[in-house]
């Protein structure tokens, strides 16, 4: 009877629920303003469309196919986009001279 | 020597050859001074008289049809048919055996006879070493066409009636010396002299006489005994009676002699074939596997006999399988489990029967496989609908068969911890998945299987329910190696690799704090993952909401460029519960919590619904569902919440309904109430809300529709021009893994191509298409 004088108490003092684990999800994805990459045509979340030809059974997990940002504030995976400065150092979707404004991690 | 040429003459000569022949053909012995002399006496003949090898011939005929006369007379004095052949073997065998004998002596008359046009005598011995053969030699063929003209045209019809009497006497039973009729034969096959074809004399007489009596006897005897004794006894009867004649026939007949079982089939198998395929039936549904298997055997010898049987069978697989499943309706629509087993007994009875009566011939197996894909796919027991939601008027869809969502309930059940997966061993589990496996091969609507599978391995993943992790990946493999579709089969790969990101992403997060421990935080890539547009809005407990800003700063600091959204439908936790009875842990969802957390400030107060749904701000229908999966979870006996007025469905809920916390909640195991303990109360792991539920099925019709039109265009590049059949059978071999396409479906997409001038019609015919680049 002790003991359920004790639960007793317990209960009076605690809340009456309680937490004791939590397991939220979320979901991440690049902060992109268009989803599909002008250049490749794949979704930016996808690796592009080279990077799925090389490695195609192979690890997805680490995200290597990575996104860039240009001063423009257009985006493109940064594979694509280096291959077309190559050829053309200006945004393929507003034609402004091309320059990084930052990468995806 | 010259002068006497001229003077040696043949007559001269003769007188000593003669006796020395006699012997020769007589078979008596023969000195080798005497046989020496023969040769001897040849040569001069041929080589001194002008005249000496024609007459030498034709003496040598003489002598031979002397002696052939004796012989018949001696065959001939046998009445009786047994003496008669005896007699005649007798006598042929010697004669036979004389014909190696006799004509080497006589080669140089060969020469002389052969080489009347050549000059010298090398080259005629020269072609006599090239012909060489001693049954080419003329004096065998003497020898061989007397006997024939004297003795076998006369006797030839005795010979075979005797030979054929025996036989039958011996297809009655009767016992007899087949040396007799062998010998025979033999003498039939030695006796021709066509060196074209040696059998021609064997063929003419002795088979068409053996074919003639052989139809004759079964032409009685077959349908006599189909008769008295009944078809299934009758199939025994035939198919023994063949391979005795088979037998027999390689005991009496030339090899290569094919046209007396040709006509025992037609006999005893075409003839009464309408009887035995009338039986076919009857025994397929008694599973009469020894009864089909005899069946099988006496049909495969007709042409077209084997067709009916495959019908039948597929007939009756479809029919007893479907009969089956709507027996169990009411048990396999709920139970996926037992959905599945029943349809792998199903398989398994009918393969076995396949495999013990028809030894798996492959046209058995495709019959099997034809029906089996039929049973899998019917819609009569369940259907799937996959409505779309919204009326677009030609567009319905045609209900399919519900299997691979069921397949995929019961993969979960063997991949999730279940109270099935603990009962089996690894191995049990393994073999399973494979008879999945197995069902899924037959399924026409595979991605839809993969829907749901996909659905199920998200709920395990982000609940920790997998049994087996290696299990799990096994799977994955498995799906690729029976030809699922490679990208979704990658996707299922590429979320095992995030979980793992997401595991060391915990570790680290972890680590990076001390006041964490109740937390464990799944970030996911939204890529391999989500269906961007369900996320559900919820007001959380301020207990969990302060860990966000935390996770989310923390997050920032980890990476760049990349935005959090939390999928609170998803996530899921453990609170404990302290009543006046004990204590409980309760596994709950966050929705679960949302609701419950209400009543920490205020333990005993009664809420209503519309308080409620201020409280947690989740939409009406998540909050009834919650609220309802706590006031009439079906596990429990005593529930957390109890509420007023009853009712018996979460619609009938108002916003004045009244909940509150049931303060003497127990679990109760043996009948009494515990102190302590734990319980899920999560359930199947929501994924997604009713309205995408339906954007689901649009997306799969809508994904149907793109990978039919991708295909359409990939042939049409290949071929630049095809016709309406070869397309649609390259497109169906192309989407087999994934889907069926219904002809309706293929047509309209042929529509819109040619609307949207990807490729048209042939001018000339309209059932062909041609690319358009």
């Amino acid at each position: 009877m002790d003991e359920n004088e004790n639960d007793r108490r317990e209960v009076s003092q605690e809340k009456m629920f309680t937490l004791k684990k939590w397991n939220p999800v979320a979901m991440w994805s690049w902060d992109v303003e268009c989803d599909t990459c002008a250049i490749c045509r794949v979704q930016v979340m996808d690796a592009c469309l080279r990077c799925q030809a090389e490695s195609k059974k192979d690890l997805y997990g680490k995200q290597d196919c990575v996104v860039v940002w240009g001063e423009c504030n257009h985006s493109f995976h940064y594979c694509c986009m280096s291959l077309w400065v190559k050829q053309n150092n200006r945004c393929p979707l507003c034609q402004q001279e091309w320059s990084i404004q930052r990468m995806g991690k | 020597m010259l002068k006497e040429k001229g003077q040696l003459r043949f007559e001269d000569k003769w007188t000593y050859m003669r006796p020395i022949v006699l012997k020769l053909i007589n078979q008596e012995p023969v000195s080798p001074s005497e046989w020496q002399e023969l040769f001897y006496d040849v040569h001069l003949v041929c080589l001194w008289d002008e005249k000496g090898p024609q007459k030498l011939r034709d003496y040598l005929h003489k002598d031979i049809i002397l002696f052939i006369k004796q012989a018949q007379t001696k065959v001939l004095a046998q009445r009786q048919e047994e003496a008669l052949l005896k007699a005649y073997i007798v006598e042929w065998r010697k004669f036979f055996t004389q014909c190696n004998y006799l004509p080497t002596p006589f080669r140089q008359l060969e020469s002389s006879l052969q080489g009347k046009t050549t000059a010298g005598s090398s080259s005629i011995q020269g072609s006599n070493i090239k012909k060489g053969q001693n049954d080419e030699s003329i004096v065998r063929k003497l020898m061989l066409d007397s006997w024939n003209e004297s003795i076998f045209m006369d006797i030839k019809m005795r010979l075979q009636d005797s030979a054929m009497k025996l036989i039958h006497a011996e297809r009655n039973g009767e016992a007899f010396d087949s040396q007799l009729v062998i010998g025979v034969r033999e003498s039939y096959v030695n006796l021709c002299s066509n060196p074209e074809d040696h059998l021609q004399i064997y063929r003419e007489n002795f088979e068409a006489a053996y074919i003639e009596s052989t139809e004759m006897f079964y032409k009685l005897k077959a349908p006599e005994y189909l008769a008295e004794n009944g078809v299934q006894a009758y199939m025994k009867f035939a198919d023994q009676k063949l391979k005795e004649e088979e037998s027999r026939a390689q005991k009496y007949l030339e090899v290569g002699s094919n046209g007396v079982i040709q006509c025992c089939v037609n006999v005893l198998v075409g003839q009464p074939l309408p009887v035995l395929l009338a039986e076919c039936a009857p025994l397929i549904k008694a599973g009469e596997t020894d009864r089909l298997q005899l069946m099988f055997r006496l049909l495969e010898r007709v042409p077209e006999g084997v067709q009916p049987i495959l019908k039948e069978l597929e007939n009756h697989i479809v029919q007893s399988g479907l009969a089956d499943m709507v027996a169990a309706a009411d048990v396999i629509t709920q139970d996926s489990e037992k959905y599945v087993e029943r349809l792998l007994d199903l398989f398994r009875k009918f393969s076995k029967s396949v495999h013990e009566a028809f030894s798996d011939d492959p046209r058995f197996l495709t019959a099997r496989d034809k029906a089996f894909k039929t049973v899998v796919n019917d819609t009569k027991v369940f259907s799937l609908e996959l409505n779309t939601g919204r009326i677009t008027g030609t567009k319905s869809v045609a209900p399919e068969s519900k299997c691979p969502e069921l397949l995929a309930n019961y993969c979960d059940m063997l991949l999730r911890r279940t109270p099935l997966s603990k009962r089996l061993t690894t191995e049990e589990i393994e073999t399973k998945l494979k008879d999945v496996l197995l069902v899924l091969k037959y399924v026409s609507n595979k991605d839809v299987f993969m829907r749901y599978h996909k659905a199920h391995l998200t709920r395990r993943l982000i609940l920790d329910a997998s049994a087996d992790s290696e299990k799990e990946e096994d799977m994955v493999e498995w799906l690729r190696e029976v030809g699922m579709p490679a990208d979704y089969v990658n996707k299922l790969a590429r979320m095992f690799q995030d979980i793992k990101v997401s595991e060391d992403l915990n570790t680290q997060f972890r680590a990076s704090t001390a006041r964490h421990d109740a937390i464990n935080i799944k970030i996911l890539n939204a890529g391999a993952w989500a269906r961007g547009s369900e996320r559900v809005t919820v007001s959380l407990p301020v207990e969990l909401e302060d860990y966000i800003p935390d996770v989310e700063e923390f997050y920032k600091k980890k990476h760049s460029g990349r935005k959090l959204q939390w999928y609170h439908h998803m996530s899921n936790g453990t609170i404990t519960f302290a009543t006046n009875g004990g204590k409980f842990d309760l596994d709950v969802t966050t929705f679960q919590m949302a609701v419950l957390f209400a009543w920490n400030q205020r333990p005993h107060d009664k809420i209503t619904y519309e308080n409620l749904r201020l409280a947690t701000e989740l939409p009406d229908g998540e909050l009834r569902r919650t609220l309802w999966s706590l006031v009439a979870f079906p596990k429990l006996k005593r529930q957390l919440l109890l509420f007023s007025p009853t009712q018996t469905n979460p619609k009938d809920f108002t916003e004045h309904t009244i909940f509150w916390v049931n303060q003497d909640f127990a679990l109760i195991k043996n009948g009494k109430p515990q102190r302590r303990g734990k319980v899920n109360l999560i359930g199947r792991l929501q994924l997604s809300t009713e309205r995408s539920q339906m954007e689901d099925n649009q997306s799969i019709v809508q994904l149907r529709i793109l990978r039919t039109q991708e295909a359409i265009i990939k042939i049409m590049k290949m071929r630049k021009k095809i016709t309406n059949a070869a397309l649609q059978s390259e497109l169906v071999d192309i989407l087999k893994n994934m889907f069926l396409p219904s002809k309706k479906m293929i047509k309209e997409q042929l529509e819109w191509l040619i609307e949207h001038k990807y490729m048209k019609r042939d001018d000339d015919d309209i059932n062909t298409f041609i690319y358009i680049a």
